[in-house]
């Protein structure tokens, strides 16, 4: 593996230096040097106009993936339901099937959970790979991810896809390093290229400023995680019929990691992630004593309450409603941003909200490029607006 | 007790300018910070061995500077360093990075306790520590919101999901992520800052370990990138204007329009 | 009246106050765009006999901005930056802007060079070229950073760095005003100056204004009351810290410094109050017994009493506001932060590593320390320092529930150096005597503490009245200023006569009418006109 500058060939036009997002690249006398901080990832040598960097890439030997066939869902599903994830993924394997011309697997894992395999088969899949068993319940990372991995192992799966969901992030990537294979987290666009029959992997990287596509070339399966609320699921289709297979799994002997049990939010309203309307604030609600008003607002409407990173940081919002890159993804119907100059990390978050208001002071916010209705003015003197004019059609209505 | 916290050099501010005509990114000064979330991951760590003694080890993979992040972790509080850094580690994906950063543990062990941030904020996958605690081959739980109670055999704590909190027991040793909810960061003081200048931090590279060398850096990486890209938006806005009150009227009503206003 | 001019209506109600919450009254209001149209509307006002008040964000805290009866001319559509120079020579970049720009709209600019050139001379253009982001401040840091540059100007804004950099004066060098009579006058600092006593002011339309300089003394500490005034002086400095009475600012040239490389922000926690004060004096330069002299100056020193302290433990725990402000220890009676600019982390930290020491020498442990040497820690700290003013905001909030009479009580008087520890045993102890609760915090580089008392009730609010009152006398006595950066304004004209005493006001007034022969600008701020 090494990189190298063909020093005759280098113009000295430093574009190589601007198109490295490490930062590993200067100039020297006019001649490009690359450095220590390199991480061989090319973006170097495409942006060269004089084809002067060569990155050689070992001889690796790889072993044979060609019978690994087939789109597995990982079909999550909490106290009995499925999680709506699991039938995003499955409208967009449709599409990824129908480009590889092959068949898609759900796999269901849990406790008295054989009755949602219809549905699974209404929603695309081809195959539903059940393990339903007692001691399956609770989601248990390392249980879960024997299941899988056994299941793998045996039917040998192209592809596996898993809603990033909390358990989906934790799990994805232990069934990933038990397979030893790659694993792109966040996709938001998924592909396949009908030239090679890879999977392309689109995700944010740098918090949003720029978007990645991955491949897994060599490995198997190929892996991804999807966001709640990225892909769209399709109607069912009721008339579909599909094979139950049954997976054979034995209780595990010793339990390294056991659930004691569940602590739910007391009515504390709405998760984030299912909410259908956001009402979430940003710096410009000025302090935490106004954070009332969108808390009023987001009740009102039958909506969750969502934050932008600041006020979490400042401790006026718990962690658990920060949107954005290192909070949650939400793709909710309408979400209402008060006061959020809407920094790219926290558009990575909401940007596929259907609705988008925006309520911010500074005109030249960066949140109004991605808003469909802008208020241009100070949060805290249109919410008791809002809030006032939402609560005199209620009563109007009733 | 025995940590081990994982920690990652970031750039300090995502706030990264693209250059639309080259497709590239502007990168002029930026500042190398450690992780946000691996300071809580410090933290904890330290909070632990202030209630129940031991010693805390702080290790991360990158180029040789980022032995400053590893001593700034002693100034907190932290007892060792340990710097895992070659060029044969380079290009890693996370796979690799995990498999490489297992067998810097190995270094430290034995161990009880492995804390990790959750997620990175350059590549954001928080897929390091479960694939970590994979190649360690011990338990692992993600989102942790707080620590209930910890003893040398096993570990009770909150784990935040999407649907609220569950109390998760693990037999130690094991891993954990954490969450920015667990603790408040402390600054280091000049107490702090003055010993870990003197400390010293161990350096490993390739020949320091014994590894199967096709499974680092990007050898060991099943995934690659082949293209990046700046996103666009292309949304239509329609601008409301007037004094609060007329801009609360006009939206209610465009809302009631696209029926999002179910009452 | 024309377009220019608006009738007051329900819709500028706001503009009828500022950050003091003082309310006045006015029947017209404008917002010029261009030095034209503030000259149309001073020539219709004069006209017309209408006394004007100017504004900047109206965010004074004195009732400059708050109006007395007839016109408003608020100056926030002025709000453009005009044109760039760099001096190679001094290393200073310079950038002229309308009054209405924001401090933090200059800040912004100046990390993302965003400039909107168009309109710019190729000069300003090519200046450019020697502005990288970031590469250049603006150093006067009030904590209120939407106050416009013309508001800075006009009560000679400081905040914790001006300890080191000094205040808004230092970094004006070149204004146009318009006067009362609608003449322009254009000053640079250096350009015109007093010949010792006697000054002439020329304007554009040669018009001449001849005089004595008044002969009153100013406060020899950090001062923000009354006009500026010293022999062989630059008389561009009349009008800053004016409160806006002696004529219109309608373009200004600010200095920008090179921006420091590094920055390190620490808060020391010490065991009780004198030894937090000898630390300050120590920092100063000042030998302090049993401790090494310290010779680095630090570009800010703030300071935090044991009751503030408190206060933001309380709050902290009965309001999610301040959760991520970082545990306060039982131990930590008293609070200093201190901040140093330089050209590397090294240096820095050498500099730190020897305020270790000292607290050491004074008694106190450097393991009770807070350091910041990046921006995500600097700005923790910065939110600390925040959280008490603050805190004691939402304190007189929850009080004003059951007594909406009740507000908070807050001095802003700085004395001599040599005076410090008299002005705090003053305060201590008549604040002990009279039973009252209160907190205290600032500037304590500058001996500007702000004294907060927290009224109970209204016999609390009166008591406190009247120790500020006599605290006045005595700050003054000792050769100290009562405003030290908020401004007289309205509010405290009787504090402004206690320091210059009849003849004094009787001066200004005086060099007002020079400039605004009818008292048609800003009358009322400062000084009453007749």
């Amino acid at each position: 593996m090494d990189i190298k500058i063909i020093k005759e060939n280098c113009m000295g036009c430093e574009a190589c230096v601007s198109s490295c997002p490490f930062g590993a690249i200067s100039m020297e006398d006019g001649i490009a040097v690359i450095s220590d901080a390199c991480t061989y990832c090319g973006s170097c040598v495409d942006s060269c106009p004089a084809e002067a960097i060569e990155l050689t890439k070992d001889e690796v030997i790889h072993k044979d993936i060609s019978s690994y066939k087939g789109i597995w869902v990982f079909a999550e599903q909490n106290e009995g339901h499925l999680r709506s994830v699991a039938l995003e993924l499955l409208a967009e394997a449709q599409k990824l099937a129908a480009d590889l011309k092959t068949d898609i697997t759900a796999v269901l894992i849990g406790a008295d959970v054989s009755k949602l395999a219809p549905q699974l088969i209404a929603h695309g899949a081809d195959k539903v790979l059940l393990a339903d068993e007692p001691f399956l319940k609770d989601f248990n990372d390392e249980v879960y991810t024997e299941v899988m991995v056994d299941a793998a192992n045996k039917y040998r799966p192209d592809i596996i896809l898993m809603g990033a969901t909390t358990n989906g992030r934790s799990f994805a990537p232990r069934v990933a390093a038990s397979l030893k294979t790659g694993l792109t987290a966040d996709c938001t666009v998924l592909r396949v290229n009908t030239e090679t029959g890879l999977l392309e992997q689109t995700r944010p990287a740098f918090g949003g400023n720029l978007m990645a596509t991955i491949i897994c070339p060599y490995h198997r399966p190929q892996m991804a995680t999807v966001r709640p609320k990225v892909f769209k699921p399709l109607p069912t289709d009721e008339k579909r019929s599909g094979e139950i297979i049954r997976l054979h799994t034995k209780a595990p002997q010793k339990l390294r990691l056991r659930k004691l049990s569940n602590i739910n939010a007391a009515a504390e309203g709405i998760s984030l992630a299912d909410a259908d309307i956001i009402v979430a604030a940003g710096r410009g609600i000025g302090s935490a004593k106004n954070m009332h008003l969108v808390e009023e607002l987001a009740s009102l409407l039958g909506g969750a309450v969502g934050s932008s990173r600041p006020l979490v940081d400042t401790g006026w919002i718990p962690y658990k409603h920060q949107v954005g890159q290192t909070g949650k993804t939400v793709g909710p119907k309408l979400y209402i941003a008060c006061g959020i100059s809407g920094a790219i990390q926290h558009l990575a978050g909401m940007s596929s909200a259907e609705t988008i208001v925006a309520i911010n002071s500074d005109p030249e916010a960066p949140i109004f490029q991605i808003a469909h209705y802008a208020l241009i003015g100070d949060c805290t003197e249109i919410l008791p607006e809002l809030i006032a004019q939402v609560k005199a059609i209620k009563a109007q209505n009733n | 007790m025995r940590i081990i916290v994982c920690v990652k050099q970031v750039p300090s501010t995502n706030e990264v300018n693209m250059d639309p005509v080259t497709n590239t990114i502007i990168r002029e000064g930026i500042e190398s910070v450690l992780n946000p979330f691996d300071t809580y991951a410090v933290e904890e760590a330290i909070r632990i061995k202030s209630a129940l003694g031991g010693s805390i080890a702080t290790i991360s993979m990158g180029i040789p500077t980022v032995e400053e992040i590893l001593r700034d972790t002693l100034a907190l509080g932290a007892d060792e360093g340990l710097l895992l850094t070659d060029r044969a580690f380079a290009g890693a994906d996370t796979l690799a990075t995990a498999y490489t950063l297992a067998n810097g543990v190995k270094k430290l062990a034995p161990f009880d306790l492995i804390i990790c941030g959750k997620q990175a904020t350059d590549g954001d996958t928080a897929q390091v520590g479960p694939s970590l605690a994979v190649q360690l081959d011990i338990p692992h739980a993600t989102d942790i919101s707080h620590i209930e109670s910890i003893d040398e055999k096993k570990i009770v704590c909150r784990r935040l999901t999407d649907d609220g909190y569950e109390l998760l027991e693990m037999d130690l040793p094991a891993l954990i992520t954490v969450v920015k909810e667990i603790n408040i960061p402390r600054l280091p003081s000049i107490a702090g800052i003055r010993a870990s200048k003197k400390a010293s931090i161990k350096k490993v590279g390739v020949n320091d370990l014994t590894v199967d060398e096709s499974r680092l850096g990007l050898k060991g990486s099943p995934t690659q990138v082949v293209k990046t890209f700046i996103p666009s938006h292309d949304v239509d806005c329609e601008i409301i204007t007037g004094k609060p009150e007329q801009q609360a009227a006009t939206l209610v009503q465009r809302l009631t329009e696209k029926n999002l206003l179910d009452f | 009246m024309d377009e220019t001019v608006k009738a007051m209506t329900t819709e500028f109600e706001e503009y009828l106050r500022d950050e003091s919450r003082v309310v006045g009254e006015a029947q017209s209001i404008s917002f010029p765009k261009s030095e034209e149209d503030v000259l149309e509307v001073v020539s219709l006002m004069r006209k017309s006999k209408n006394p004007i008040t100017i504004q900047g964000a109206r965010t004074g805290l004195a009732a400059s901005a708050v109006p007395n009866g007839g016109h408003i001319m608020n100056m926030g559509k002025m709000n453009k930056i005009l044109g760039a120079r760099f001096d190679e020579k001094e290393n200073k970049f310079y950038l002229r802007l309308q009054p209405g720009v924001l401090l933090s709209q200059l800040r912004k600019i100046l990390l993302n060079k965003n400039f909107e050139t168009e309109g710019w001379s190729n000069e300003s253009k090519s200046a450019l070229a020697n502005f990288a982001p970031g590469q250049w401040f603006f150093s006067p840091d009030p904590t209120e950073t939407s106050a416009s540059i013309g508001g800075m100007i006009s009560c000679n804004a400081s905040g914790a760095r001006t300890f080191f950099y000094g205040p808004t004066r230092n970094y004006i060098s070149s204004m146009r005003i318009v006067l009362a009579n609608g003449s322009v006058a254009e000053l640079t600092r250096g350009g015109q100056k007093a010949k010792g006593k006697i000054f002439s002011l020329d304007t554009l339309d040669l018009h001449r204004i001849i005089s004595n300089l008044p002969d009153y003394q100013m406060p020899n500490v950090k001062n923000a009351s009354g006009y500026f005034v010293r022999e062989d002086m630059d008389l561009i400095d009349f009008f800053i810290g004016a409160e806006g009475s002696l004529g219109i600012i309608t373009e200004i040239e600010v200095i920008l410094l090179p921006s420091p490389k590094a920055i390190w922000g620490i808060t020391s926690f010490f065991p009780n109050e004198k030894t937090a004060l000898r630390f300050v004096r120590a920092l100063r330069g000042e030998k302090v017994e049993g401790a090494d002299i310290f010779n680095k100056k630090p570009v800010a020193i703030e300071f935090f009493n044991h009751y503030a302290l408190d206060l933001l433990r309380k709050q902290k725990e009965e309001s999610t506001a301040f959760a991520g402000i970082q545990e306060l220890k039982d131990s930590y009676h008293t609070a200093v932060y201190t901040e140093f600019h330089g050209d590397s982390d090294q240096e820095l930290w050498e500099v730190v590593a020897k305020l270790g020491t000292l607290i050491g020498q004074l008694g106190a442990d450097e393991n009770n320390t807070w350091v910041a040497n990046n921006d995500r820690d600097m700005e923790k700290l910065l939110s600390f320092r925040h959280a008490v003013p603050e805190s004691v905001n939402m304190l007189i909030d929850q009080r004003r529930k059951s007594d909406p009479t009740l507000t908070k009580l807050g001095t802003d008087m700085a004395v001599p150096d040599a005076y410090l520890d008299k002005v705090m045993d003053m305060y201590n102890s008549d604040l002990a005597l009279k039973g009252l609760e209160f907190v205290i915090f600032g500037h304590i580089g500058n001996n500007h503490v702000h004294v907060n008392i927290l009224p109970r009730n209204a016999e609390d609010y009166k008591t406190g009245k009247e120790l500020y009152l006599q605290w006045s006398r005595q700050v003054v006595d000792w050769g100290g200023t009562v405003s030290a950066e908020h401004g007289v304004g309205k509010l405290k004209r009787a504090f402004l006569l206690e320091m210059y005493k009849e003849y004094g006001i009787g001066q200004m007034r005086e060099l007002k009418r020079l400039f605004d022969p009818q008292g048609m600008i800003n009358a009322g701020n400062m000084f009453t006109f007749n």
